[in-house]
């Protein structure tokens, strides 16, 4: 050992010897003693040497996934803002000039947009909220140690693992009006009759419930459907939540007396803020993304009842290949997008979650 | 002494009550979750005159059985289900493998100013992929194509004659468009499932590696590769499920018919004009039956790659 | 050859409220296969030491050399140090035997079979050999602490670093490791950084103790010199079980007026503490006599609080007063008994107090060294 030790020590000292050999002259720190060292070709001394050596290494890892992620994705922003501005449509290559903000005013003027924009606000409201409400209550019957907890966990979850497609498919069956299920349960309990009364439109003819066409339903079908598909997401995150509250909260509220409800409201949910916010951030992108189930269902023209930004933005673009205006739309789709996470990523790192 | 002992045998019966009501909820939710699969997985089986006649969720009778439906959804998805295959696989190793490597450098190694760069990249998750489109297009149809033929027929001009031109067309193209296009906008997400996972590796650990010698590459291979084999399976398996729904992109990039995938068909098979709901239910069926084995298999990890998405 | 030595090192850290200064000029020679010990409360910079030595932290200012090169800017790698860290920092996925040849792997290209040799020759010597296909996870953690012990001596280094290692172990187990660790810096006579919160361990294993506060060197000296000579009252308090007593007095000519009692110093010791007048008196638990009456000079009443029994000695806890708050600490013979309550006569020997400013914390006299007893040999 001993032996090894002398070598490997003659090894390290020409290692050191070559390594010294630094070239840098500059910033020579004040050290008050002004020792002297005789070393051949010594370094001097660099401030944060460590830290500029550190993006140096790290830069093979993360630099190039971060340009081809960043061209794809903040590039394509930005190009397409840039085509918002143009007059492009048609067939053949964009032309980048005639710069100005008219197809957002076409936008202000087009009722289309306006339906499409109130779908979208009313979808992302509605099945966000009662997404998590939904979330929330599934995640607390779990939490009550149950027995098959992960089978019923990977039940209520399963939903999400389908696509958008095989879900707007399944739910186009259930929503059927003659033969779907929930018409035939309605008529099995007679209650067909009272429904169409109460949801049928002013001048339908129809004596079955259309669920689908009716602007009464259609977008409360969608709505309900995507909960179906979501819910799970909500109860994961807030299972996750519950998990990280200490069973002391538990006792403590138990000792001082508090119902089981009481003991929930009071001091179990006002926990679960965090959950709340990170899965309603997911979920509202999740509904601006609702494109997939809608084309899926009623294709690209899903009527004034269920349009909304995202579907209409496909429409006009891939369909009507006005693509200066379908860029329009999709800014404004993107702007709402950062108003949803832009406070979030700022209150994550705000918190040092990043 | 006896009003004790009744107290705690009413208690015990409230709460057996209680939990029975509980299971009868839970029960209940298994059936709200599951009854349009259930539905759709009966309705199959089913003649088209049998579907119509019959309750949704009821099985096929004897006369109505029949797995023509089946049969011919399998034979309209069947290029897609591979196609589907061919191009999700390789985009989701491409966001497993760069998304691994970004967060390594964005976490492992420390720096001043990464959480910057992990703010940018991390909000490439929540980006609505329309915002995202028509560049898309412009991209892979206009400007790549020209760029290539102009390098190509430049640079290889005696061999192509000036005339080359980038199989636009092509529909192995086009699902490798698909397939990059999926790989990048895979990068975000996967980078913050394994940031999180990375955060959690000891410092002192990589600390002594650096002590022992290993460079940066070194630590990753022979370190943080090896430790993040199971997030690397939460990784996979999430992101093969979300690039293999995709419906979106694929609409936008494809549209050679031989290239499309199972989404594109099952799209195509719902929107057609008769409602013969045994063979979309079938199609559903058909284009779900891998992303529900992997979920069925792998159920755990899809939960936990659902959960760090936040 | 291996001497290490830190040359006025400084470190600071830039925190939202500015600077923080964690290192403040410290200079400690640490002569080759010396045993240093660096000791101190949490966050008074030890750790940051260390790993500036080791080349995981940048230095702000001044240099550290080893073997007379300056290391400042090295890379921890080509330092030629090894490292044992508080949580021993094994790799999970790597057998012991990966785990010990990892470092050599990456940093010599010595073949593997030489590799191999060495590393089994190391858990031999720590006495892992059998577990060497095994995990980490398979490991009790005093055999993880070994295991961290190996992966530094495989490497041969040149300056053994070691941050708290005994600290996850239980007592009895530290004790051991203890003794075991001494002997193997004794054997491989590797230059060894030692850092530590606890004084007990700083006091029974190294050559020299450097205690450190707030970033700034309080002494650095053998374990007796910082016991029984200490520079000031910060190392006076740190170093011994219990602590020494302090009482903030006033000197008015020879004598020392404290609240409740008065000292009488001898000629000597006044000239000693001349231009001080506030003076903080000093003595060790251990120093305190017990007086058959406080006849004498400097012995005084007391009352027992509370008393320790310790087996070989008992800690009593003493008032001057029954209903005084100040307290102080005397050891006795595990055979005197001391009941609460007691009243009873204590001598503070002029030869055993400590004094120091008040003010700045420094020593003005230490207690006068007694002959050191030495034992002779049997032959």
């Amino acid at each position: 050992m001993r032996e090894i030790l002398s070598r490997l020590r003659a090894a390290g000292g020409g290692l050191r010897a070559a390594i010294s050999r630094d070239e840098s002259n500059g910033d020579q720190l004040a050290t008050d003693g002004g020792t002297t060292v005789t070393t051949a070709g010594d370094d001097t001394l660099r401030k944060s040497l460590p830290v500029e050596w550190e993006l140096v290494e790290s830069a093979p890892f993360w630099l190039p996934p971060v340009l081809l992620a960043g061209f794809f994705v903040y590039g394509a922003i930005a190009w397409n803002f840039l085509l918002s501005l143009t007059d492009y449509n048609g067939l053949g290559g964009a032309t980048y000039a005639n710069f100005d903000f008219s197809m957002y005013a076409r936008m202000l003027n087009d009722g289309a947009f306006w339906h499409a924009a109130q779908n979208t606000v009313v979808l992302l409201v509605v099945f966000t909220v009662l997404c998590l409400a939904l979330g929330l209550l599934v995640a607390i019957l779990i939490d009550q140690n149950i027995r098959f907890e992960n089978s019923f966990r990977t039940i209520y979850l399963l939903p999400m693992s389908l696509s958008f497609v095989v879900t707007a498919t399944m739910w186009a069956w259930v929503y059927n009006a003659r033969s779907g299920v929930f018409n035939q349960l309605l008529r099995l309990f007679n209650l067909e009759g009272l429904l169409v009364g109460l949801l049928r439109p002013a001048g339908v003819n129809a004596e079955v419930i259309q669920w689908l066409s009716w602007n009464t339903t259609a977008l409360a079908a969608v709505i309900f459907a995507l909960i179906w598909q979501f819910s799970g997401y909500a109860m994961v995150v807030f299972l996750a939540g519950l998990r990280a509250i200490p069973q002391a909260h538990y006792e403590a509220a138990r000792v001082d007396g508090a119902t089981t409800v009481r003991m929930y409201m009071r001091v179990i949910i006002p926990q679960l803020r965090a959950s709340a916010v990170s899965a309603s951030v997911v979920l509202m992108v999740f509904a601006l993304k609702a494109f997939d189930f809608i084309y899926a269902l009623r294709g690209s023209q899903p009527g004034a009842n269920m349009d909304i930004l995202a579907t209409m933005m496909y429409r006009v673009a891939f369909d009507s290949l006005q693509w200066a205006y379908g860029s329009a739309i999709a800014i404004v789709l993107f702007a709402l997008a950062l108003l949803v996470i832009g406070p979030y990523l700022y209150s994550e790192y705000r918190r040092g979650e990043l | 002494m006896s009003t004790g002992t009744r107290d705690y045998v009413e208690e015990l019966r409230d709460m057996d009550n209680s939990r029975i009501g509980l299971y009868a909820v839970l029960l209940f939710g298994i059936v709200f979750y599951l009854f349009p699969v259930e539905t759709a997985v009966m309705t199959m089986f089913k003649t088209q005159g049998e579907f119509a006649r019959t309750l949704p969720f009821a099985p096929p009778s004897a006369d109505g059985f029949t797995l023509s439906a089946l049969a011919t959804a399998w034979n309209t998805l069947r290029p897609g289900l591979l196609n589907s295959l061919v191009m999700a696989i390789p985009a989701t190793i491409m966001s497993a493998l760069l998304g691994s490597l970004t967060a390594y450098g964005l976490t492992t190694i420390s720096w001043r100013g990464q959480v910057g760069v992990v703010v940018f990249i991390i909000a490439g998750i929540f980006i609505p992929y329309q915002a995202v489109l028509v560049p898309l297009a412009q991209f892979w149809y206009q400007i790549l194509p020209g760029l290539l033929n102009g390098f190509v027929n430049t640079v290889f001009g005696f061999i192509t004659g000036g005339d080359w031109a980038y199989p636009s067309r092509n529909g192995y193209v086009q699902l490798f468009q698909l397939s990059i296009t999926h790989g990048a906008y895979g990068i975000p997400i996967c980078t913050l499932l394994f940031r999180s996972y990375y955060q959690a590796i000891s410092d002192e650990m990589i600390e002594a590696a650096r002590l022992d010698g290993a460079s940066a590459f070194s630590i990753y291979r022979n370190i943080i590769l090896p430790l993040s084999l199971p997030m690397f399976a939460v990784t996979l398996i999430y992101q093969f499920t979300q690039v293999y729904n995709d419906l979106l992109f694929a609409l936008v990039l494809v549209n050679e018919p031989a290239a499309q995938v199972a989404t594109q068909r099952l799209a195509a098979l719902t929107g057609g004009v008769v409602q013969s709901f045994n063979t979309t239910m079938a199609g559903a069926i058909v284009a779900a039956f891998p992303t529900l084995l992997v979920y069925i298999v792998f159920g755990e990890q899809f939960a936990k790659g659902v959960a760090g998405e936040n | 050859m291996a001497q290490l030595t830190l040359d006025n090192v400084t470190k600071t850290f830039q925190d939202d409220d500015g600077e923080i200064i964690a290192v403040d000029n410290v200079s400690v020679d640490i002569e080759d296969g010396e045993f240093l010990c660096v000791v101190g409360p949490s966050g008074c910079g030890k750790s940051t030491t260390l790993r500036m030595i080791a080349g995981l932290e940048d230095i702000t200012s001044g240099e550290i050399r080893l073997g007379g090169q300056i290391i400042n800017d090295q890379p921890p790698a080509r330092r030629n140090v090894a490292m044992v860290f508080q949580s021993y920092a094994l790799y999970p996925h790597m057998t012991v035997r990966e785990n010990m040849a990892f470092g050599l792997e990456e940093s010599t290209d010595m073949p593997d079979s030489e590799i191999d040799q060495r590393v089994e020759e190391a858990t031999k010597m720590l006495g892992i050999f059998d577990l060497i296909d095994r995990k980490p996870g398979e490991l009790s953690g005093g055999q993880q602490q070994r295991v961290a012990l190996g992966r530094a001596i495989v490497r041969d280094p040149e300056v053994f670093l070691m941050d708290e290692p005994l600290a996850n172990l239980d007592a009895k187990l530290k004790a051991e490791m203890r003794t075991e660790l001494q002997h193997l810096q004794e054997d491989l006579d590797v230059t060894t950084v030692y850092v530590t919160h606890d004084q007990t361990e700083a006091m029974t294993m190294s050559d020299r103790i450097a205690i450190l506060n707030d970033g700034i060197l309080q002494q650095c000296a053998t374990p007796l010199e910082c016991y029984h000579e200490p520079n000031n009252l910060f190392v006076a308090g740190f170093i011994g079980e219990p602590s020494m007593n302090f009482f903030p007095t006033t000197r008015e000519g020879t004598t020392l007026r404290a609240d409740r009692f008065e000292y009488e110093l001898g000629d000597e010791t006044a000239a000693a503490v001349s231009e001080t007048t506030n003076v903080t008196l000093g003595i060790r638990p251990e120093d305190i006599e017990l007086a058959d009456s406080t006849a004498a000079v400097n012995t005084f009443e007391a009352v027992v609080d509370v008393v320790e029994p310790r087996g070989n000695e008992n800690t009593a806890h003493l008032q001057f007063d029954a209903d005084a708050d100040e307290q102080f600490t005397m050891t006795v013979d595990g055979m005197t008994s001391l009941k609460s309550g007691q009243r009873i006569s204590v001598a503070f020997p002029e030869e055993a107090i400590h004094l120091f400013d008040t003010g700045s914390g420094e020593a003005i006299r230490n207690r006068t060294l007694d002959e050191i007893e030495t034992v002779e040999s049997v032959v």
